[in-house]
């Protein structure tokens, strides 16, 4: 009221432009068109007018339950009354009553009386109640129903969370159980006793992904006969038990020690003095070895048995220990990765290894200190020497390569090349990748691709290399490949089939849509990871086969 | 032997351990254990006497693994199921029974 009266105001005060309120645009624009609240009422208040002349049939469902509710209401006041007056006089009124608005169950359509707990139903297109026994049974069931709704919601949740562990939920084994329960109380055992290496193992992993490996639980995973020994997590575990670990297991042939900054130049100098039997040597961080200790390892015994040597994230490791290493075992080495290793400067130093490794079957260089440090010659003269013999070929974030070192250096020269990673290689084009795969004969196929964020690459190169391996391939990486477009997987769906892919990442090929899924679904029938993240087009409405496990929609995060 | 009492031994099968203990147990649970699987689907002599001894488990281990056989039988499909209770100085000795037995 009191606003109409303010608008009333309003409406006289306007002529005289004096000050008033701020005024919405809806405001303003009602008020051109001549509309205000009291019309609306006024109009409102006609047609309910006109309903009760016309004496329409039409109820409102509010109407409706005002009423039976009031008959309700009366049948509960009559039952007060019963109770003060004869009996059979109120029977014979309430039968009366119930004569004009008999209730029958809408369900069962027994005949009942109406009380406040009887349930309202809407079925078959009607409203109505439900007898006492109906109201109990359904009442039971949506109270499951709503049960089972939890019970599917959590489902979901489980097995959202299983993928993006890229694992099936499943009921864990009996002996994932005791597993768990060895590793929590890892700390009250003695000796693990004979499990199985491969159950040792995975208690290993499981203590490493933990934190809880340290110098105490490590030694339950050391045994005399041992020949290969893995940690994933050193960073607990001393130098005095890094030492241990070569006195108690003098067979080791493989050693591979993850996050190991703790080990020391003192360990270093123990294990090329007691495991004459070690071949592969694989260490992820261990920036206490200075360069004179990497020298002096190189040039023991143990040093120059080294038939493998993987080496990641130290800057310690100098263009000096990278000759001493080659001077003494570069000529038998099969083995070799150089990752993030910020004390290797100089080109001269990566210059050199053409001139040793002549038989190597794995290479890894990633991640220089420099670009400029790895050029397409320094590629192509490595896999002109090692080329006949080498399987795996990884150059991720070595930015400074182009396409001469596919196009002189893996066409001419790799025929058993199974594995090529080229991840962050924005100077790879479209144009490279189509002359190496069209018509490379002597290679019969590549297993694992990993092209991951090879910005230029298009279509054309990118159809010529499945075109290539599609009969081979089991891995295949082409996320942020972005210049792929739709057509690209349609002439996939034409032409090729993946017999063997079982794994692929298309994450940030924004062109791929739901048909893409199913497409892929078909023509890879032993697909089962798919990884789509950031492809928006993709949604749970795809239509791809069950066991496919496709990660990464934002349908699946519920 | 009527061929409805060869139907009655087929839905069970006698585990037995190694302090002679033995254990009835459903056919549908005992293949859960891929080994058990495999001795009772081949032509050995387990698979037609349906008894098998196991000399590696003694009763109490045998007792654990088959509750675990049929909490598997169980809940192998459902989502929020009750976590399997293994008493911690049982787990070493389990893990290399359920090893053997691969489940």
């Amino acid at each position: 009221m009191s606003r109409r009266r303010r608008q009333q105001q309003q409406d006289t005060t306007d002529s005289n432009h004096e000050v008033r309120g701020p005024s919405s645009a809806l405001t303003s624009f009602l008020r051109e068109q001549g509309i205000n609240a009291e019309a609306i009422r006024l109009r409102y208040e006609e047609t309910l007018r006109q309903q009760a002349e016309q004496g329409t049939s039409i109820l409102y469902e509010g109407d409706e339950e005002t009423e039976e509710i009031r008959a309700i209401r009366q049948r509960a006041s009559i039952k007060r009354s019963r109770a003060n007056n004869d009996i059979d006089d109120d029977e014979a009124e309430i039968n009366e009553d119930d004569g004009e608005g008999k209730n029958y169950c809408i369900e069962c359509d027994k005949e009942f009386v109406v009380s406040v707990y009887s349930k309202k139903m809407e079925n078959y297109g009607r409203i109505g109640y439900l007898c006492g026994d109906c109201t109990a049974i359904q009442i039971k069931k949506d109270r499951l129903s709503r049960a089972n709704e939890i019970e599917a919601r959590k489902r979901r949740k489980k097995v959202a969370a299983a993928l993006l562990d890229r694992e099936e939920y499943k009921l864990p084994s009996l002996q994932d159980c005791c597993i768990q329960i060895i590793s929590k109380n890892i700390d009250d055992v003695e000796l693990l006793g004979d499990i199985g290496v491969a159950n040792s193992k995975k208690i290993s992993r499981i203590l490493s992904k933990n934190r809880s490996l340290d110098s105490k639980t490590m030694t339950l995973f050391l045994d005399p006969s041992l020949k290969e020994i893995e940690f994933w997590d050193c960073s607990n575990i001393s130098s005095d038990a890094l030492t241990q670990l070569a006195a108690n297991c003098p067979l080791l042939e493989s050693i591979t020690l993850n996050l190991c900054g703790r080990l020391h130049n003192d360990n270093l100098l123990y294990y090329s003095d007691k495991l004459k039997n070690l071949q592969h040597l694989n260490l992820n961080g261990p920036f206490l070895i200075n360069d004179s200790m990497w020298q002096g390892f190189f040039d023991s015994d143990v040093g120059r048995n080294l038939k493998g040597f993987h080496l990641r994230n130290t800057h310690r490791f100098m263009p000096d220990s990278l000759i001493a290493l080659l001077d003494n075992c570069g000529n038998n080495l099969e083995y070799l990765t150089l990752s993030r290793l910020d004390g290797l400067t100089t080109k001269t130093a990566y210059d050199l290894l053409p001139h040793y490794l002549q038989k190597l079957k794995h290479l890894e260089i990633s991640y220089p200190n420099k670009e400029e440090l790895i050029d397409d010659d320094l590629i192509v003269s490595l896999l002109s020497i090692n080329g006949e013999t080498l399987e795996t070929l990884i150059l991720d974030g070595c930015s400074g390569l182009s396409d001469q070192f596919l196009i002189g250096g893996i066409r001419p020269f790799c025929p058993s090349l199974t594995k090529l990673s080229t991840v962050l290689l924005d100077q790879i084009t479209d144009e490279g990748m189509t002359q190496l795969f069209t018509n490379w004969e002597i290679n019969g196929g590549l297993m694992d691709i990993n092209l991951s964020r090879c910005i230029e690459i298009g279509d054309d190169g990118a159809y010529a290399m499945l075109e290539h391996s599609g009969q081979t391939l089991v891995e295949l990486s082409l996320n942020s490949v972005k210049l792929l477009t739709k057509k690209f997987f349609t002439r996939l769906s034409r032409n090729l089939r993946f017999p063997l892919l079982t794994a692929l990442d298309i994450g940030f090929v924004r062109s791929c849509d739901d048909s893409v899924l199913a497409i892929l679904s078909r023509i890879a029938p032993k697909l089962s990871i798919l990884e789509i993240y950031g492809d928006n087009r993709c949604t749970h409405k795809a239509i791809v086969r069950s066991d496919l496990r496709v990660i990464g929609r934002q349908s699946d995060s519920i | 032997m009527s061929d409805s009492e060869q139907d009655q031994l087929s839905t069970f099968v006698t585990l037995i351990s190694n302090d002679g203990f033995q254990f009835q147990i459903s056919r549908d649970a005992a293949v859960v254990s891929g080994t058990l699987k495999g001795m009772l689907n081949t032509s050995f002599q387990e698979s037609s006497t349906n008894k098998i001894k196991l000399h590696e488990l003694d009763a109490v281990l045998l007792e654990k693994v088959i509750e675990y056989l049929y909490y598997n039988l169980k809940y192998k499909e459902s989502v929020d199921v009750p976590e399997f209770d293994i008493p911690t100085e049982m787990a070493l000795e389990l893990l290399v029974a359920a090893d053997f037995l691969d489940v």
